[in-house]
C-alpha cells in the first residue's frame, strides 16, 4: 500500500497549511497595507494648473486660510477660492504675471480654474468642516502644515482609524479657539492635562463615535 | 417681427436638466465647462479616429491601468470646479431655502422649498404664513400633492419640446408663432379666438386675461376643471347674490355635517382643513402627575369635536367619521332636505324639499333627527359642508344651514372671488359651429378629461389653429391636428407666477431652477398673445404685486414678499357675512331639485371621484404617487371598480373579476374591489387612471403577470358625463380577472392591542385604559418571570444597561404620535419617501412585499363584534387561535379567503389609522440579531443602520415585531423597473438616470441592492442641527439642541400636526410633555423592548342619543378586546385572568 503515496505526501496536509496561512497572511497583510488610505492617499502630490504656493502665501505672507477657504466656519466644505478672491489682490500685485494667467481668465470670463481634488471622503461619509473648526479642532490636525507646502500633498491618512483616534480622546487635540488657524502653533507640554481636559469638558465637546456621527 | 430673446437659451445638444449658478446668471461659458470634466485626452476621441489612433490610446490606457495598479491603485484623479467669481450670499454646501407656493385650483399651498447647489430637493409647508397657525401654535404642513409635486419636476417624460403638427420646432419659430397671432387677431378684435383655461387663484393671470380681453373683446374665454370643486362657490354665490368663495375653519366647529364631502383629502384646501379638524380632535390632558399615577388615574373633562358623514364611498372623512351613513350619492339631497327640515321645520323650502326627495330605503329617521338635532344644541359651533359631486341644490342647502346655525363668520368665512365662467360645453358647441380660428388650450388635459358625451376630440378637429401650452405630450397633445402648436410647460418651482391661499392672502410662486426644458408659463403665453411689454414671468409678476400694492414697485415690500412668502397685512380681503340672501335665486335652484330614482343592482350608481393620489390624472406619471398605497383600499399601481359587500354578492363578483360598466352607450371595463362601508349599487371609480399617453410610469409595462401592462388602471372619465354622478350603469362579468395588489393585507394586529381607542365619555371615566390595555400591565403578566425587583425579566438586553456611560446625559430622542389627530392622509409617507431617497419598486414587487416605504400608514377596519356572525380581526384571531378555526364567519380578513367578503359584518366598519415606522427601541430585537453589527445604538438612542457594514442576512427585519425594515432586493435606484431581474445587464436610460440623480437628498445615502434601511428619525436632520447648534456656541457650553429645532420629514409634512419629536431627557419639550399623558402607550410593549416611538390612543366621540351607538357603545376593537381580556375600563384585574394569560403567552 505505502506505493501509492510516496512517503513525502505525509507532509502535504502540513505545507498545504503552512503555505495557506503564509499566503493568506501575506494577502491580508497586503490588502490591510497598501489599500489603506495610509498607503494610497498620503504623499498624494498632484500637479495643479496654477502653480499656487501655500508656502509663500499662508506661511510667509500669514494670510488667514479663511481669507480664502470662507465657508469653512459656516459649512459643510472647506471651499476652494473663486479665480475673483485671488484677484482682489493679484489685480495689483504682479498683475501681468504669466503663472496667473490662467487665474486672469477664470476671473474675466467665470470659467473654472480644474484644481485636482486632493482630500477626498468617500460619498458616504458626512464630515463637516464648520463644527470642528468652530470647536477647538485646528486645520493642521487633518491637513498637515499646509502652509509650509509648496504644493499641497495629502498629509495625513484620513481613514476611520484616524478619525476614531480623535473621536475618543478628543482633550488631545483641541486648542485654545485663537489658535485654531495658527498652522505653526506649538502645543506646550502636558497642554491635555492643564486645558484639554478642561476645554473637553467646559465646551461638552462629545465627539461621538456612533456610526450615526458619520454615516445617514 | 423682431425675435425677442428666448428666457433661456436652447440647449446645444440634448436635453439641458440643470443649469449651474454661472448659467443663471447669464454667463456663456457655462455649458463649455461641463465638458472639461472629462479628462484630457478624451478630446481625441471625437476627431475621425484612425485605426492607429485606436491603437495607440489602447496600448496608452493598458500602460496607465498597469502603472495604476502597480503605484498602489490610486482613486481617479478628480477636479474640484470653484466659482470664477463668486456669487453673493452664497456657501458652498449650505443648502438654502425659498418661499413659494403651491398653485392649486382655487388657492395655493404655501411653501418652503430647500434647494441644495440650485437645485431643489424637498418641499415643506411655509410655518409662517397665516393660514397655518391655528389654535396660536404656527406649524406648516402641507399635502401629499405638494409634497409628490418636486418629483414632477424630474420627470424626464415631461414635455421638452416646442412642436407643430407633432414635429420638433425652434423655441424661436414657436414664440414667433404667437407673436403673429398676437397682430392677427388684434384686427379682428379677437374674433374666433377662443380660450381654454384650468381655474387657478393668481392675480397676475387674472390681469393678463383682462387686459387681453380688452385687446380681444370678441375672444371668448372657457374654463375646464377636470373634477369641479368650484360649486361650493358657485352656490354660495347664487344664495348671496355676488361672487363669493368660502373658507372653511374647522378649528371653530364642534359638530360638523359632512354631506359626501371628502374635506379631509379630496376637495379644495384640504391640508388646512385636516389642520382644523385635527386640533379639534386633539386632546389635551389636565392634571398630569407622574407617568403611572398609583392614586388612580386623573378623570378628565375633555372635549372633542364630533363629525357626521353621509357619503356613498368610503373616504378618509368617512373614514375619520364618528358617525358615518352609508348612502348612495345621488340620495343624499334627500338626507340633506331631512336634515335641513329637522333642524329649521318652519322653512317651507325645506319642507318642499325633503317632501320632493324622500329618505333612501335603509336610512333610519332616528339616524336625521338625531344629527340635526345635536347641530341645533351646538348652534354657533355647528358646520355643514357639501361635496363636490353634489348639485347645487345640496350645496345651498348647505349655506342654508351654516347660516340658520351661525356657523357663518366663525367656521365659514366668505371672501371675494372671481366670478365663474362658461365651461367646456359652450367651447365644444362653438367649435362644432366652425367658428374657432385660433383655439388657445393653457394647461390641462381637455382630450383625456372632458364629459364624454362632448367628444371632445373629435371637436378639436374643427379649430383652425391650436396653441397648446402643457405640462406632458399626452392625449391632448396626440389630438391637435396637423395645425396645433404645443408648448411646454414650467413647472411651479421653474416659473414666477403668484397665488391666493384660501384666506385670500397673496403668496408668491418663486421659481428654485431655471426651466429645464425651457418651458412657458401661462402668464407668459398670454403676454405673447397681447403682444404686452413684460414678456417674463418675473416681470409680470412684479407688475401685478406694484399693481395690487397701491401702483408703484416697492422694492423693499416686494423682498419681504419673496422672503416671507405671503403679502402680510390688508391683502386678505374678508367680506362680512351676508345678512340678506337672494332669496329668489335659493327658491329657483331648489324647486328644480330632484333625486333620482334609487339605484338597484340592474341600474347601478357609478361615482367617480378625484383620486387621492393622481388628483385628477396629473400625478399619474410620478412614481411615488402610483406606489403610495391608497389610503383606503392600500391599492397601488391601479385603480378599481370599488363595489359593496352586497352589490357583489348579489351581481356574483369577486374580487380581481374584471367587470365591464356600461350606461349610456359608453364602456369601461375594471376589476371589482370589494370595499367595506360602501352604499350599495354604488360602484366607485377613482379618476386619473388609465391614461393613454401618459410617460413610462403611468404606462407602464412590466414583464410579470403581476406588473403593469402598459396601462395603469383604468379609465372613468370615459364614463362621465357633466356630472360625476352617473345613474343607470349595468354591470356585467367578462369572466377575465385582473390581480389587484394591495399592502395592508401584508402586516395584521394578529390579535394584539395595536390601536387602543375608547368613547370620549369612557376616556373621561378612564383616561388610563390604554395602560389597561398593555400586556404587561400587572393583571395581565402574572405568568411572566421577574427579577428580584419585581420587574418582568427583559427578552433582549438593553445596551445602556451594561455600558451607562455610553448613553447620552443631553439629548435622547424620542417620538409621539396622536392617533386622535392622524386622519391617514399620507403626506407623511410621500415626505419621507423624499427626504429619505427612498426608491419605488413597481406592482410586482410591491406584490411580493418589497416596498420600500420606511414609513406605512396601517388601516384597520373593525367590524360588529355584537352581530355574532362575525369577528374583528382581533376577534377572528382569538377564534382561530382557541376555539373555532373551522367557523367561516370568524375568520381573518385575508384576501386568501373569498367567504370573507361575503359577510354582512363588513358593511358598517369603523376605520383607524395608524402610521407605523421603526419604533427605535431602546432594547431592540433586530440588533441583537445582526451578525456584523450593521443595526447597532447611538448614544442618543436612535437606531441606526450602517448600510456599509449590511451584508444582507435579513435577521434583522425577522425580528422585528412591526415589520419596518425595508430589504433592497435590487438595485432599484439604478435599474429600470421593468428589467429588474436583469442586474447589471440593464440599465436606466441616460435621460433618467440624470434626473434620479437630481432629485436625491445629498445628505442621505443613496442604498444599494442585498442592504436592510429603514426608518432613521431623520438622523441627517438631527445631525444638522446639533451641528449648527454647536457652531453657535463656538468655545462654549451651550450645546444642547432647542425643542422643536428637529422636524422630522413626516412631523413637519403632517398637517394634523399629529407627530411631535423631540428630546425625551428634556421635561418640557413637547415631546415629553404628550409622552406624559395617559393615552400614551407602546405598541407590542410587552415585549419590554421600550420603543421610543410611542402612540396616543384614539378617542372617539360618538353622540349617545345615535341608534348606531345604541347598538355599539363602544369601539368595536375595544369591545372586542373586553370580550377576551377584560374591560380596560374596569377597575383591574376584574377581567376574565385566564384569557389574559393565555394571550400573554407568545
Amino acid at each position: 500500500m505505502s506505493d501509492i503515496f510516496p512517503k513525502w505526501t505525509n507532509k502535504l496536509p502540513l505545507m498545504v497549511g503552512l503555505s495557506a496561512a503564509l499566503f493568506g497572511g501575506a494577502g491580508t497583510f497586503g490588502v490591510y497595507y497598501y489599500a489603506h488610505p495610509g498607503y494610497t492617499r498620503v504623499g498624494y502630490k498632484p500637479i495643479q494648473p496654477v502653480a499656487f504656493s501655500h508656502t509663500i502665501h499662508a506661511g510667509q505672507l500669514g494670510i488667514d486660510c479663511r481669507y480664502c477657504h470662507n465657508g469653512v466656519e459656516r459649512s459643510w466644505y472647506s471651499n476652494i477660492p473663486a479665480a475673483s478672491t485671488c484677484m482682489n489682490c493679484h489685480n495689483q500685485v504682479l498683475k501681468d504675471d504669466p503663472r496667473l494667467a490662467l487665474v486672469r481668465d477664470s476671473a474675466a470670463t467665470g470659467k473654472p480654474i480644474p484644481w485636482v481634488q486632493i482630500h477626498k471622503l468617500p460619498d458616504y461619509v458626512y464630515f463637516n468642516h464648520s463644527v470642528h473648526v468652530n470647536r477647538g479642532v485646528s486645520c493642521v490636525e487633518c491637513h498637515g502644515k499646509v502652509n509650509e507646502m509648496d504644493e499641497v500633498w495629502h498629509a495625513k491618512p484620513l481613514g476611520m482609524p484616524f478619525c476614531l483616534e480623535c473621536h475618543n480622546a478628543p482633550e488631545a487635540r483641541l486648542r485654545p479657539p485663537a489658535e485654531i488657524y495658527n498652522l505653526d502653533w506649538q502645543r506646550p507640554a502636558n497642554f491635555t492635562e492643564t486645558h484639554g481636559k478642561k476645554f473637553a469638558h467646559d465646551w461638552k465637546v462629545l465627539s461621538s463615535t456612533s456610526c450615526s456621527a458619520c454615516h445617514r | 417681427m423682431k425675435t425677442i430673446p428666448p428666457a433661456c437659451r436652447e440647449p446645444d445638444n440634448g436635453v439641458q436638466y440643470w443649469r449651474s449658478l454661472e448659467a443663471l446668471e447669464g454667463t456663456p461659458e457655462a455649458r463649455a465647462w461641463v465638458e472639461r470634466e472629462f479628462v484630457d485626452g478624451a478630446g481625441e476621441l471625437k476627431d475621425p479616429v484612425t485605426r492607429r489612433d485606436f491603437m495607440r490610446l489602447m496600448t496608452a490606457g493598458f500602460a496607465l491601468a498597469g502603472a495604476g495598479a502597480l503605484t498602489g491603485c490610486r482613486r481617479p484623479v478628480e477636479k474640484i470646479y470653484p466659482f470664477g467669481k463668486q456669487p453673493e450670499n452664497y456657501i458652498h454646501g449650505v443648502s438654502q431655502s425659498f418661499a413659494t407656493a403651491m398653485p392649486t385650483r382655487h388657492g395655493a399651498v404655501p411653501l418652503v422649498v430647500k434647494s441644495h447647489e440650485g437645485r431643489p430637493i424637498k418641499v415643506e409647508g411655509n410655518r409662517e404664513h397665516p393660514i397655518n397657525t391655528v389654535a396660536g401654535r404656527a406649524h406648516g404642513g402641507s399635502d401629499l400633492y405638494a409634497q409628490a409635486s418636486l418629483l414632477d419636476l424630474y420627470d424626464p417624460d415631461r414635455a421638452q419640446r416646442f412642436t407643430k403638427g407633432g414635429n420638433r420646432i425652434e423655441r424661436e419659430a414657436a414664440l414667433d408663432q404667437l407673436a403673429q397671432f398676437a397682430t392677427q387677431f388684434s384686427a379682428s378684435r379677437g374674433a374666433g379666438v377662443a380660450v381654454l383655461m384650468e381655474s387657478s387663484s393668481s392675480p397676475s393671470r387674472d390681469r393678463l386675461v383682462k387686459s387681453l380681453g380688452a385687446r380681444w373683446p370678441e375672444a371668448r374665454w372657457f374654463f375646464h376643471d377636470a373634477i369641479d370643486l368650484g360649486v361650493a362657490a358657485r352656490a354660495a354665490s347664487l344664495a348671496y347674490g355676488r361672487s363669493v368663495q368660502p373658507q372653511y375653519k374647522l378649528e371653530n366647529a364642534q359638530v360638523i355635517l359632512s354631506l359626501d364631502s371628502d374635506f379631509i383629502s379630496t376637495e379644495e384646501d384640504s391640508a388646512r382643513h385636516i389642520r382644523g379638524f385635527a386640533n379639534g380632535r386633539k386632546i389635551t390632558e389636565a392634571g398630569l402627575g407622574s407617568t403611572r399615577a398609583p392614586s388612580g388615574p386623573a378623570k378628565q373633562n375633555a372635549t372633542m369635536s364630533r363629525l357626521y358623514c353621509v357619503e356613498a364611498i368610503m373616504s378618509q372623512t368617512g373614514a375619520n367619521a364618528d358617525h358615518r351613513l352609508r348612502c348612495p350619492s345621488g340620495q343624499i339631497i334627500a338626507v340633506a332636505a331631512a336634515i335641513a327640515a329637522a333642524v329649521e321645520p318652519g322653512m317651507p323650502a325645506f319642507a318642499t324639499l325633503a317632501q320632493k326627495c324622500p329618505l333612501p330605503a335603509g336610512v333610519k329617521r332616528e339616524w336625521i333627527l338625531e344629527c340635526a338635532k345635536d347641530l341645533v344644541a351646538n348652534k354657533g359651533k355647528a358646520l355643514v359642508l357639501a361635496g363636490h359631486r353634489q348639485p347645487p341644490a345640496v350645496h345651498l342647502v348647505a349655506h342654508l344651514l351654516n347660516m340658520l346655525l351661525g356657523a357663518i363668520g366663525n367656521s365659514v368665512v366668505f371672501r371675494a372671488a372671481p366670478a365663474p365662467a362658461a365651461g367646456i360645453e359652450a367651447l365644444v358647441a362653438q367649435l362644432g359651429t366652425g367658428g374657432v380660428n385660433l383655439l388657445v388650450i393653457l394647461g390641462g388635459n381637455p382630450a383625456f378629461t372632458a364629459p364624454a358625451q362632448l367628444n371632445f376630440t373629435a371637436a378639436l378637429k374643427n379649430a383652425k389653429a391650436i396653441v397648446r401650452l402643457g405640462t406632458h405630450e399626452d392625449e391632448t397633445f396626440s389630438a391637435l391636428g396637423a395645425n396645433g402648436w404645443h408648448l411646454p410647460t414650467a413647472h411651479y418651482l421653474e416659473s414666477w407666477d403668484d397665488a391666493r391661499t384660501g384666506d385670500g392672502t397673496l403668496v408668491p410662486v418663486q421659481p428654485l431652477i431655471e426651466p429645464l426644458y425651457a418651458g412657458l408659463t401661462e402668464t407668459e403665453v398670454l403676454a405673447r398673445l397681447g403682444a404686452c411689454e413684460s414678456l417674463k414671468s418675473h416681470d409680470i409678476t412684479r407688475e401685478t404685486f406694484a399693481s395690487l400694492t397701491g401702483g408703484k414697485m416697492d422694492e423693499e415690500k416686494w423682498k419681504h414678499y419673496l422672503h416671507d412668502g405671503f403679502l402680510g397685512g390688508g391683502a386678505a380681503d374678508h367680506q362680512p357675512p351676508a345678512t340678506s340672501l337672494a332669496a329668489q335665486n335659493i327658491a329657483d335652484e331648489l324647486a328644480k331639485a330632484t333625486a333620482p330614482a334609487a339605484p338597484s343592482a340592474a341600474s347601478i350608481e357609478v361615482v367617480l371621484f378625484r383620486d387621492t393620489k393622481l388628483d385628477d390624472g396629473r400625478f399619474a406619471n410620478n412614481g411615488w404617487m402610483q406606489e403610495l398605497p391608497d389610503p383606503i383600499t392600500k391599492i397601488v399601481w391601479d385603480n378599481a371598480l370599488l363595489l359593496s359587500r352586497k352589490t357583489a354578492v348579489e351581481l356574483g363578483f369577486e374580487n380581481n373579476d374584471v367587470v365591464e360598466i356600461s350606461v349610456g352607450g359608453r364602456k369601461v371595463a375594471g376589476p371589482v374591489w370589494i370595499q367595506p362601508g360602501q352604499a350599495d349599487y354604488t360602484a366607485g371609480i377613482a379618476l386619473g387612471w388609465g391614461r393613454q399617453k401618459g410617460g413610462r410610469i403611468a404606462n407602464f409595462h412590466g414583464n410579470d403577470e403581476n406588473s403593469n401592462r402598459g396601462r395603469t388602471g383604468f379609465n372613468g372619465y370615459a364614463l362621465r358625463t357633466d356630472s360625476l354622478i352617473v345613474p343607470g350603469a349595468k354591470l356585467t362579468k367578462t369572466g377575465a380577472t385582473y390581480k389587484l395588489v394591495t399592502t395592508q393585507d401584508h402586516w395584521s394586529m394578529e390579535g394584539r392591542p395595536v390601536v387602543r381607542e375608547a368613547n370620549l365619555k369612557d376616556f373621561n371615566e378612564h383616561p388610563d385604559f390604554a395602560r389597561n390595555m398593555d400586556l404587561d400591565a400587572p393583571s395581565h403578566s402574572a405568568h411572566i418571570p421577574k427579577d428580584d425587583k419585581g420587574q418582568p425579566l427583559t427578552i433582549y438586553k438593553h445596551p445602556y444597561q451594561s455600558h451607562p456611560h455610553l448613553m447620552s446625559s443631553m439629548h435622547q430622542w424620542g417620538m409621539s404620535i396622536d392617533l386622535n389627530a392622524c386622519v391617514g392622509c399620507n403626506a407623511c409617507v410621500i415626505a419621507c419617501q423624499a427626504e429619505n431617497n427612498i426608491p419605488i419598486v413597481g406592482k410586482d414587487q410591491v406584490h411580493r412585499n418589497r416596498e420600500m416605504h420606511w414609513l406605512r400608514i396601517d388601516r384597520y377596519f373593525t367590524g360588529t363584534p355584537l352581530k355574532q356572525k362575525a369577528a374583528s380581526l382581533l376577534g377572528s384571531f382569538a377564534n382561530n387561535l382557541t376555539s373555532s378555526p373551522g367557523k367561516t364567519d370568524e375568520v381573518n380578513l385575508v384576501l386568501a379567503d373569498p367567504a370573507q367578503q361575503k359577510k354582512e359584518w363588513i358593511d358598517e366598519p369603523q376605520v383607524v389609522n395608524q402610521p407605523m415606522l421603526c419604533q427605535h427601541c431602546e432594547a431592540a430585537p433586530c440588533e441583537s440579531v445582526c451578525p456584523v453589527n450593521a443595526t447597532v445604538h447611538d448614544e442618543e438612542g436612535i437606531n441606526v443602520m450602517a448600510y456599509n457594514r449590511c451584508v444582507g442576512t435579513r435577521y434583522c427585519s425577522n425580528n422585528c415585531a412591526w415589520k419596518v425594515r425595508r430589504f433592497n432586493f435590487f438595485d432599484f435606484n439604478k435599474r429600470p423597473l421593468e428589467n429588474l431581474y436583469k442586474g447589471p445587464l440593464a440599465g436606466r436610460g441616460a435621460d433618467e438616470m440624470d434626473l434620479v440623480k437630481l432629485a436625491k437628498n445629498p445628505e442621505v445615502s443613496i442604498r444599494m441592492r442585498g442592504v436592510m434601511e429603514k426608518c432613521t428619525f431623520c438622523v441627517q436632520r438631527v445631525e444638522a442641527a446639533k451641528i449648527s447648534q454647536k457652531v453657535k456656541a463656538g468655545a462654549s457650553g451651550d450645546v444642547e439642541v432647542r425643542d422643536g429645532t428637529i422636524q422630522t420629514a413626516c412631523e413637519q409634512a403632517c398637517p394634523a400636526d399629529a407627530i411631535v419629536f423631540g428630546n425625551v431627557l428634556d421635561p418640557s419639550s413637547r415631546v415629553s410633555k404628550l409622552k406624559k399623558q395617559q393615552r400614551d402607550y407602546a405598541v407590542l410593549g410587552f415585549l419590554d423592548t421600550r420603543p421610543r416611538l410611542t402612540y396616543l390612543a384614539r378617542v372617539r366621540n360618538p353622540n349617545p342619543a345615535m341608534p348606531d351607538y345604541k347598538e355599539h357603545p363602544m369601539p368595536h376593537s375595544i369591545s372586542e378586546y373586553a370580550k377576551r381580556s377584560g374591560s380596560p375600563f374596569e377597575p383591574h384585574g376584574s377581567g376574565p385572568a385566564a384569557g389574559g394569560a393565555k394571550k400573554g403567552a407568545h
